[in-house]
């Protein structure tokens, strides 16, 4: 299991027919339940059973074998996370958020989501 | 048969498009409000000056070809595309510009941000 503490783990609910032309992008777009269907067109639909606080750098999310460490996260980015289980993960390497929406993670490949895959986001710390 | 008015609604500070007009009718009366937290003070203020109906997408379903414009809070990567993508005038209130993969659908023609509830005016 990964060290330090789980702030949000959440499972796969469905995957947007337009999720791909995102994900080859290098985004990850996530929707909670419940999200209007012309959104859930574009996005990975979750529901999460975890939420204890806010994204921070530093932080990792572990998405099947990749573990994607944050670099920065935007002005809104929580705020959307905790209102919408919205988030937007870029895999760009960048370590400021250039729109308020980002969250910016280290460069590599975003693996593609299928429904009841585990989205998980643990906080550094404890035993490394 | 309901009445209703025309506003004009402007980038706000560090916004990007527009001036859109707003007009709802009969065929789409709803100001779409997708920010989550209820119904945003834009949304409603364009609701109030043009007799469209404030409705708030993420609790109950409304199809986007009904909508007279979507209200969205979006952090500059899914919705400010998707609206657009499907038509509908799209008003952010924060202030974004064109980006991400749906960015080719973001003109401004389509598209407003940055605005606040004084950036909405009756025509």
């Amino acid at each position: 299991m990964t060290a330090g503490q789980v702030k949000y783990h959440s499972v796969v609910v469905s995957v947007g027919e337009m999720a791909e032309e995102f994900r080859s992008a290098g985004i990850l777009v996530l929707f909670g339940e419940g999200v209007p269907e012309e959104l859930a067109d574009v996005s990975v639909v979750h529901r999460a059973d975890t939420t204890t606080g806010g994204l921070a750098p530093g932080d990792v999310v572990v998405i099947r074998d990749e573990r994607i460490e944050v670099l920065a996260v935007g002005d809104v980015a929580n705020e959307n996370l905790s209102n919408l289980g919205h988030l937007v993960l870029k895999r760009n390497g960048e370590t400021a958020a250039a729109l308020p929406g980002d969250v910016c993670a280290t460069e590599g490949p975003l693996p593609a989501l299928v429904p009841g895959d585990e989205i998980t986001i643990v906080a550094p710390g404890g035993s490394r | 048969m309901a009445e209703y008015r025309k506003v004009k609604v402007s980038k706000g500070s560090g916004g990007w498009g527009g001036p859109l007009t707003i007009a709802p009718s009969d065929d789409r009366p709803i100001i779409a409000c997708i920010t989550g937290g209820g119904i945003h003070p834009v949304a409603q203020r364009i609701a109030d000056l043009t007799g469209g109906e404030a409705f708030d997408a993420f609790k109950s379903t409304v199809k986007f070809d009904r909508m007279a414009c979507a209200v969205i809070d979006c952090g500059g990567t899914a919705r400010v595309g998707v609206y657009p993508m499907k038509g509908v005038m799209t008003i952010d209130v924060h202030p974004t510009s064109p980006a991400g993969p749906l960015a080719r659908f973001i003109t401004e023609d389509k598209f407003v941000s940055g605005v606040k509830p004084d950036n909405v005016e009756e025509v």
